[in-house]
């Protein structure tokens, strides 16, 4: 049996490599030019992942592959577009810096950032060359999937963000990346992000690729954080992209000892696809990591949340927590793993999966997983599928309540464990109202 | 109080019990495995000619198949054609009587606790013994005649009933399903054939014990169980080898066919020899094992308590085709020294209001890996199906692993799934608290895992359940501290 | 007349729950249900409200007449049929005060009024609170979850009150409860009679009449009601138990 995926990107590719390549042989350092180098090599050997194969059992990429896609990033923007396309993204009463990139690139005239002395923002093939943080770019990993490789290759200038030794950033940062194109565009967003000894912040993610575009946008997103010691980092992850936008999203985190990582995922858009991959490395101990999940899934849409927490040291906590209802055709996909290794005795780990078809043709597949090589450890998994409960319906009806509004009921009141665990309010009330509007939609159609 | 070091070096010396070797004439083919050895077994078994096409069907798939790559533990080697595929006590493939049985052969069963004569044996358990790839003898198959309720060789069963062998073989385990499941089906030599005829209630328990003896053979045995409509059977199954240095292939087939109403329950002890402390010698244990609930209301239930084998790889499903028919799936697998498991179950759920219910309790200690992995799957017409899943891990002594890996999917909005999994290891608390009323720290552990198993042994028949709780403790005696 | 039930059957899967209850409600009256286990009693209250998993088989309902049966349960709710439910559900997620604001907010609408503002509706939640003396603390958590036997038989009549049904129908709300949560129960119910609405409570125990009096007492057999009369019917079975009544109606009809 032959996996072997087609799409016209593949012919494409060395050519646009080759001038990709050539564009920066003088700008960039070589280590970065050889790892690119590297990971395209790599990547035209493996090819995109192929379906069936265990980690895209579920997920077929190949289908959205076959447009004509463009590499080329440097359209230009005028900046009242991109004012007037900003305002759309920001949750209604949110205080937070802004940070904005369009077409993968920063733009500090239009965003607002934090005192240089607790954040610094820069380029990543600038911090390459700086040497320090060249260590925390394109780490090894067993399960690197080889849309990694394609991003690091072909990356422009990714965006390093440092938050300083010490500092407790004062609002959250909310990074807007902005795409703006008019034909089929297939986008690198490459980030590097250092959370110092002892720092504190919180970032929140949204992309924003406008109706406007007109055209399809594949987004290959590689983030690469690092926890240092007592750092704590909220990360939000918004996904609300339109139909047009097809995702998939790596998130790597090595964490070191005492640090917190608190990831939130929403994913409540319209595209047709997205696969996140959030893998979480632990290289200390007494570390702790929270994964919040939540994904509404309607239409054809077809969303694919892998998660990985590896423990590799003692005296570790990490909770997971994804909820997802599937309406309509879509199709939902989950996979958790847990791996607790010899040395991580003293390790807590959880993890649940819960899912609501709430419609004939929509699909779940889920695959909860733990590899556990030490004893000392209590570790558990719960996954269920299943539906609103029509005793609770039942008892809403009683007391007056309509169908329709005692089901969005039950649907928020499912998502409430993952809500309730967001600390910034605007964003908390922001995802509520999305998620009412998204089953507004569906109760009305 | 002995320390935890040397309790696990008790447990790790602690001699198979069922290792010795019966020394008795055997015709042992040839090693090797091409067409003409299939024409051979077919030949000696005087096979009809669909049978043996069959055969060379599924060897024919075999060729092209690839060994699988996605269990948890690393495939070994083997050599298909390094293996003899047919060893039968000389002289003698059927018996007329026990009196022409050779003594040495009834003296193993006897010392396996399993005897034959039906003087002595276990009331209300009809045995048929399998000693490497041939079937010894078949108890009480005068009053299950009665009844109407087949149960012989397979080969017998092939002669004698060739239409319902011809009708159900391959049914539920196609020839190709899978590369272990092709080898069997081109050289299986022999196995258990059931059939119980409408609204029947099989009388007794029937059973089926597994003998591997001869050197450097594989066993490839094949039990097919056709329950009729309204039909009930409960079945056993056991399993021993003598202790070798090297590994020995054990690659079997099981269907089981329930239509309406009827129901199957399948019991398994397997205790396999496992290999030594080194994790040299042991079985090979790549088995296929399926019923389906053809017809509504059926059920089918496996119970397996696996402590042996040096790999183990089997997956007891169960097609939920019948509308509201039942798949169960009780297993305890205990794994110890360098023992590998991959083992759990798949449940499909086609027809409407189809139930499963799956326990699984998995025990791992020395440097052992223990893996559930599970399917349970819903179609989109099984409406208001309903799968309960149970996944429990305990770990003894921090060298071993526990691993789950459940595939749920589920393609319709009124079906209710439930998966938990748990993963701990006996607790101290719950060591000291028996040791504080005088119970050593052994008898403790044998019973704290007994008590995490009793879910489980509850399934099984009275006689196997007592059985199989020795066995636990037996295999895991004081493995911890 | 409020509330008229006409030979009503109604079966689950199927099984026959109720054959032939006839039952006449009017304004200002207590009427207490009595029965064994397995009377069919709560499957009473459960068509009334209109449980999906009953299917009528006969008979009919109405409530100030209007067809009952032909009603969703939340418009025979909005309609004023209050069911306080022997197991209130536990619903994680939804807070109480979530909950009573959309149920409120219906009740009102059905009757062509605006929502109470936001201060208004605190207002009136306090006063009911109190009425039927509801822990405060209460309002803020999940819908019954994690609620003691006690508070969620409470949160079901603070529901009551804040509905102001015409008919309540209390299902086996004394069981699970202590002589204290008894009382106050009770106490709340008492506070909320008028001459207006009317009860129906659903009992196996004599013990909650000693707290609400009621004015008729029908005794409810094998899906039928086989006996009526006054307080002293109730105070009768307690003595004799239901044994009696078991035998002097299989005699009056073969067992089945």
């Amino acid at each position: 049996m032959t996996n072997t995926l087609t799409s016209p990107i593949i012919a494409q590719l060395p050519g646009v490599f080759e001038q990709h390549l050539s564009d920066r042989k003088q700008a960039e350092p070589a280590s970065l030019l050889t790892q690119r180098d590297e990971a395209f090599k790599t990547f035209m050997l493996k090819g995109f992942p192929a379906y069936r194969t265990e980690e895209w059992k579920y997920t077929n990429v190949a289908p959205f592959l076959q447009e004509a896609f463009s590499f080329d990033t440097t359209t230009t923007v005028a900046n009242t577009t991109v004012e007037e396309l900003l305002k759309a993204a920001i949750p209604a009463g949110l205080d937070a810096y802004t940070l904005v990139c369009v077409n993968g690139k920063f733009q500090k005239e239009l965003s607002q950032v934090p005192a240089e002395a607790d954040v610094q923002i820069t380029t990543v093939s600038a911090a390459i060359e700086a040497g320090a943080y060249a260590p925390h770019f394109n780490t090894e990993y067993d399960y690197k999937h080889t849309f990694e490789d394609l991003n690091t290759a072909l990356f422009e200038e990714g965006m390093m963000i440092v938050v300083k030794k010490g500092a407790s950033v004062d609002k959250p940062m909310h990074i807007i990346h902005l795409y703006h194109h008019s034909s089929p565009l297939f986008a690198q967003t490459r980030q590097l992000w250092v959370v110092e000894e002892g720092a504190q912040a919180q970032i929140i993610e949204t992309l924003v690729d406008p109706a406007s575009n007109n055209a399809v946008l594949f987004n290959n997103n590689v983030t690469e954080i690092v926890t240092e010691a007592t750092a704590n980092l909220q990360h939000y992850q918004l996904q609300t992209a339109l139909h047009h936008v097809r995702i998939v999203h790596q998130t790597r985190v090595h964490q070191h000892e005492d640090s917190v990582y608190s990831h939130f995922a929403f994913i409540m858009s319209s595209a047709a696809f997205t696969r996140n991959n959030i893998d979480i490395v632990h290289v200390g101990e007494h570390i702790e990591t929270n994964l919040y999940g939540f994904y509404l899934a309607s239409e054809q849409q077809l969303i694919d949340n892998h998660t990985a927490v590896h423990h590799a040291k003692p005296n570790c906590n990490s909770n997971e927590l994804y909820k997802g209802v599937l309406l309509d055709k879509a199709v939902g996909v989950f996979n958790g793993k847990i791996f607790v290794h010899q040395d991580a005795q003293k390790t807590n780990a959880f993890q649940q999966n819960n899912n609501m078809i709430l419609s004939e043709g929509a699909m779940v597949y889920t695959k909860p997983q733990l590899e556990i090589y030490a004893d000392d450890v209590k570790c558990s998994h719960g996954t269920t599928i299943g539906q609103v409960s029509e005793e609770a319906l039942f008892y809403l009806k009683s007391r007056g309540i309509g169908e329709a509004a005692a089901r969005n009921m039950l649907v928020h009141a499912f998502a409430y464990d993952v809500t309730a665990q967001i600390t910034v309010p605007a964003i908390r009330k922001y995802i509520e109202q999305i998620a009412d509007e998204y089953l507004d939609t569906f109760a009305n159609n | 109080m002995a320390t935890e070091n040397e309790i696990i070096q008790q447990l790790a010396d602690k001699a198979y019990e069922f290792g010795f070797e019966t020394t008795i004439d055997m015709e042992v083919a040839p090693p090797g495995l091409d067409e003409d050895i299939i024409r051979f077994i077919s030949a000696k078994k005087e096979e009809p000619e669909w049978l043996l096409e069959w055969r060379l069907k599924a060897y024919r798939a075999f060729t092209k198949m690839k060994m699988p790559d996605w269990q948890h533990f690393k495939m070994p080697e083997i050599d298909f054609q390094q293996l003899s595929y047919y060893a039968a006590p000389k002289n003698q493939a059927k018996y007329n009587s026990l009196d022409e049985v050779d003594p040495e052969l009834l003296r193993t069963f006897e010392k396996l606790g399993i005897p034959l004569d039906e003087q002595k044996a276990l009331s209300g358990v009809a045995v048929d013994a399998v000693f490497d790839s041939v079937s010894v003898a078949t108890t009480f198959r005068k009053e299950l005649a009665e009844k109407g309720v087949i149960f012989c060789s397979f080969g017998e069963a092939v002669k004698e009933h060739p239409e319902l062998v011809k009708q159900y073989l391959g049914s539920v385990v196609p020839h190709s399903d899978n590369i272990f499941a092709a080898l069997n089906a081109a050289v299986f030599s022999d196995g258990s054939f059931v059939y119980i005829p409408k609204g029947v209630r099989c009388p007794m328990e029937l059973s089926t014990y597994f003998r591997i003896n001869a050197r450097n053979t594989g066993q490839f045995e094949r039990t097919l169980i056709v329950a009729d409509e309204g039909a009930y059977v409960s079945y056993l199954e056991g399993c021993t080898a003598p202790m070798r240095d090297e590994n020995q292939l054990h690659a079997a087939v099981v269907e089981i066919v329930a239509l309406e109403n009827a129901e199957v329950k399948y019991s398994t002890v397997q205790n396999w020899y496992p290999g030594d402390k080194e994790g040299k010698g042991g079985i090979y244990n790549f088995v296929t094992k399926r019923g389906i609930c053809k017809g509504a209301k059926a059920k089918i239930s496996w119970t397996q308590v696996e402590t042996g084998s040096a790999i183990t790889w089997k997956y007891p499903s169960v097609i939920l085709a019948g509308d509201n028919s039942v798949g169960e799936f009780y297993s305890v697998a205990v794994t110890s020294n360098l023992q590998q498991a991959d083992t759990g179950t798949k449940m499909f759920h086609i027809g409407k209001n189809t139930r499963s219910h799956i326990i699984s309790k998995g025990i791992s200690a020395g440097r052992s890996q223990n893996v559930y992995r599970g399917l349970v799957t819903v179609g989109p017409k099984a409406t208001h199906a309903r799968n309960f899943t149970q996944c429990d891990s305990l770990l003894i002594g921090d060298r071993c692993g526990a691993h789950t890996f459940p595939y749920i999917e589920s393609k319709n909005p009124t079906a209710m799934i439930e998966h938990e999994a748990t993963t701990s290891k006996i607790g101290e608390d719950q060591v000291f608290y028996l040791n504080a009323r005088g119970i050593d720290t052994e008898q403790a552990v044998a019973l704290i895992v007994n008590g995490y198993a009793k879910e489980v042994l509850n399934q099984l028949p009275m006689e196997f359940a007592v059985e199989a709780q020795k066995l636990l403790s037996i295999t895991l005696e004081g493995s911890v501290g | 007349m409020m509330l008229n039930i006409n030979d009503l059957q109604a079966r689950v899967e199927e099984k026959a729950i109720l054959k032939g209850i006839n039952l006449q409600i009017n304004p200002g009256e207590v009427h207490a249900i009595m029965g064994p286990n397995g009377s069919g009693k709560s499957s009473l209250a459960s068509v009334l409200a209109g449980r999906e998993s009953y299917e009528v088989t006969g008979g009919s309902v109405t409530f100030d007449g209007k067809d009952l049966l032909d009603m969703s349960p939340e418009v025979r709710a909005r309609e004023g049929l209050f069911l306080a439910f022997q197991y209130p559900v536990e619903i994680p997620g939804v807070s109480n005060m979530q909950f009573l604001k959309a149920a409120v907010t219906e009740h009102r609408a059905h009757k062509g009024l605006p929502p109470f503002t936001p201060k208004e509706f605190l207002a009136f939640v306090k006063e009911k609170q109190q009425l039927v003396q509801f822990d405060s603390q209460l309002m803020n958590r999940s819908l019954n979850e994690g609620f003691s036997g006690g508070e969620k038989k409470r949160n079901e009549i603070l529901q009551l009150a804040m509905l102001e049904p015409k008919l309540s129908i209390l299902d086996e709300t004394d069981s699970g409860l202590d002589i204290d949560a008894l009382r106050i129960v009770s106490e709340g119910v008492n506070k909320l009679r008028s001459k207006d609405n009317a009860f129906l409570i659903i009992t196996h125990y004599q013990r909650l009449l000693d707290y609400i009096v009621p004015d008729f007492v029908h005794v409810l057999y094998n899906g039928r009601i086989v006996r009526s009369g006054t307080r002293e019917l109730a105070l009768e079975l307690e003595e004799k138990g239901y044994d009696w009544l078991k035998e002097e109606m299989h005699l009056q009809e073969p067992v089945q």
